[in-house]
């Protein structure tokens, strides 16, 4: 079997007394996308920094192609990484930034230009070659970045919010330039944000961190349909969180019982809870219905419309139930013209009993 | 703006006077002096060239000039490669207490006359002195190094090595650590990243600590007199030996102007290298 190319293994990172990344496991193949992702402080930075060497795991190994790296120094190994802060050589030019890489890896002078310049060509600034760092715009310092790290040809690229200093219109340019040329190169990428629509537009994989833990690991669908717990299911928000206590538990089924009503709906992968525990699932807003008439389902909740929000085509309506809870529904504008909500009082939030989706007790 | 504009003016006020009392006052004075002339040991006021003549035209007064230049080059070169590795120590290897305490006590020599400092080398430097002693254990020496070039530059650097440490911990502290590890990250040895990121980050701290320690050396007087012997005289002596032999204090103020204007030009590259966007 072929190792993957970087592996984690029950990787802790202590800071005196403080943990900040506490008995991490995961695996990256080669080539793969892999976005990490969390709230601010969770330990992603720290991750990515143990793997480039810059920080050495206080336990646990972080293994590449199968070797052990704790003990191979930062310059000793190819994992260039693109800082959110850019961390551009200020005295020196574009190109010259490009060329420090290769001339570290002692390749001539001529080859250093040509490599650096092919690479400006490539990331379409090199115009701007010979220019100081200081005089260039965020997106073209953001590429120069780029450019340094990609012409060492690494099998490896290391991504710390690259893009989180840009305004919008370029971030979806650099996002489309990464993702290209990703695939093009066939460079395994891992790539720390905190915007969940750049993790789940590029990456094959999400890890999703909480406090120095993962909390799920996951294709972006599996993510976003399967939340594995509460602080997954928060996170990604979009979502419905219902809570109770649990009343009945039958072969990989529960009843939850809480002030929204009794709902059963499918364990899945989660242990069985015990009777009494205060267990939570998830209805995805995008999968709830809403209707004024009641509807013949199982999983109704009576509530009445506070507001709604209009993003495109998609129409968020958020209501309320009777103790008060808000819930949320995501449906197309011309679907909700079917639905004559003006006039009702009472309006029901329903579910298909597929789209209860457990999440466990907490 | 204009209340803006008087209000700022009030501000640079100060420093004006400042620098016209104590500064530009002197220097004219100086100026002025260079072309007096004197007469059964009194100086008149006169415009005459012959001071200048007189001082440049002497072999003497060269060689005393660039054996000033030597010394307080070769203090400044030494000073600033034995504070280096303290300062990156200080700057890099050590925590912020540590840092705060080390550059407390490196304020401390300041507390004390620098005189004073001078004289304890006598015991350590003497034929018979401390460092002679140790070496006889070996078998060596005895060495002389009082009223020796070695002796001023030792002299030198009691005056100018914490004044140096610190301003290079200063500068190499405000290098950015992440471009330290962009270095490591991107292949660069820790060794070589000194040269190739430090020293280029650092540089306008760095070459204003070495213009203060090149200026502190070529006007030091103390030094040359008492550890390196005054002779052959470096400037500073050269000034008060023409004052002694018989008053000459208008060759003497051409050899202070002509320091001056040394120090002003060295002082002046110094910056101008210092504060140059890129190096070539
Ligand atoms: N050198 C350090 N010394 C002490 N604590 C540190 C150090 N570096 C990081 N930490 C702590 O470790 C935790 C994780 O930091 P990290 O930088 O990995 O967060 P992050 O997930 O990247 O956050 P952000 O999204 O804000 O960048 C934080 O609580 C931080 O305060
Ligand atoms: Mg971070």
């Amino acid at each position: 079997m072929v190792a993957p190319l970087v592996e984690f293994r029950s990787v802790v990172k202590r800071f005196d007394d403080f943990v900040a990344v506490e008995d991490v496991n995961f695996t990256i193949d080669a080539g793969e996308f892999v976005a990490i992702m969390g709230p601010s402080g969770c330990g992603k930075t720290t991750t990515l920094r143990m793997l480039a060497g810059l920080e050495a795991p206080s336990e646990g190994n972080i293994l590449m192609d199968g070797r052990v790296m704790n003990d191979v120094p930062a310059h000793e190994r190819d994992t260039p990484l693109v800082w959110q802060s850019l961390a551009l050589f200020p005295f020196l030019t574009a190109r010259e930034n490009v060329e420090f890489g290769l001339q570290m890896r002692g390749v001539g002078a001529a080859e250093c230009r040509r490599r650096a310049l092919e690479w400006l060509d490539r990331m379409e600034i090199s115009e701007f070659a010979e220019r100081d760092i200081a005089s260039l715009s965020g997106g073209q310092k953001q590429r120069v970045a780029l450019a340094r790290s990609l012409v060492i040809e690494p099998r490896i690229l290391l991504l710390d919010e690259p893009l989180s200093a840009l305004d919008a219109n370029l971030v979806i340019r650099m996002q489309s330039v990464l993702t290209r040329l990703q695939r093009e190169l066939g460079i395994t990428f891992v790539y720390v944000t905190h915007s969940q629509s750049e993790a789940f537009a590029m990456a094959d994989r999400v890890v999703i961190m909480s406090r120095g833990h993962i909390s799920q690991i996951g294709s972006p669908k599996d993510i976003y349909r399967a939340p594995a717990n509460r602080f997954v299911a928060e996170f990604v928000g979009r979502n419905n969180i219902i809570a109770g206590a649990v009343t009945k538990t039958a072969a990989k089924t529960v009843t939850i019982e809480g002030s929204l009503g009794s709902f059963t709906v499918q364990t899945g992968q989660h242990d069985a809870p015990r009777k009494g525990d205060v267990a939570r699932f998830v209805v995805a807003a995008d999968l709830a219905q809403i209707s004024v008439k009641k509807p013949k389902s199982a999983n109704v909740i009576p509530c009445s419309l506070i507001s709604e929000e209009f993003i495109g085509s998609i129409v968020t309506l958020f209501l309320e139930a009777e103790d008060g809870s808000e819930l949320k529904v995501q449906l197309q504008e011309r679907e909700l013209s079917k639905v004559d909500l003006k006039s009702a009082t009472t309006t029901y939030l329903s579910w298909a009993d597929e789209h209860g989706h457990y999440i466990g007790v907490d | 703006m204009r209340t803006f504009s008087i209000f700022k003016q009030t501000f640079r006020l100060p420093i004006v006077l400042w620098q016209s009392l104590f500064f530009i006052g002197p220097l004219c004075f100086t100026v002025a002096m260079s072309f007096f002339i004197v007469r059964n040991y009194r100086m008149q006021e006169d415009f005459v060239m012959k001071n200048w003549a007189k001082m440049l035209g002497r072999d003497y007064f060269w060689d005393s000039y660039f054996l000033t230049w030597g010394l307080a080059g070769i203090g400044t070169i030494v000073t600033m490669t034995v504070a280096f590795p303290a300062a990156y120590t200080l700057a890099f290897k050590v925590s912020e207490t540590v840092r705060r305490w080390a550059i407390f006590m490196l304020i401390i020599p300041f507390f004390t006359s620098y005189l004073v400092r001078i004289f304890s080398w006598y015991v350590i430097l003497a034929e018979s002195g401390v460092i002679n002693a140790g070496l006889s254990y070996l078998g060596l020496g005895p060495f002389v190094m009082l009223n020796t070039k070695f002796g001023t530059v030792v002299g030198y650097m009691t005056l100018t090595l914490p004044l140096v440490i610190i301003l290079q911990t200063f500068a190499l502290s405000n290098v950015d650590r992440s471009l330290v590890e962009a270095a490591f990250n991107l292949g660069c040895r820790p060794f070589r990243t000194i040269y190739r990121v430090i020293l280029p980050m650092a540089r306008t701290g760095l070459i204003i600590a070495a213009v203060f320690c090149f200026i502190l050396s070529f006007g030091d007087f103390v030094s040359p007199y008492y550890l390196g012997g005054s002779k052959p005289p470096t400037l500073p002596i050269l000034i008060v030996d023409t004052v002694k032999s018989g008053q000459q204090w208008p060759r003497a103020a051409v050899v202070a102007v002509v320091m001056m204007v040394t120090l002003f030009v060295v002082a002046f590259a110094g910056i101008m290298a210092a504060y140059r966007r890129r190096v070539g």
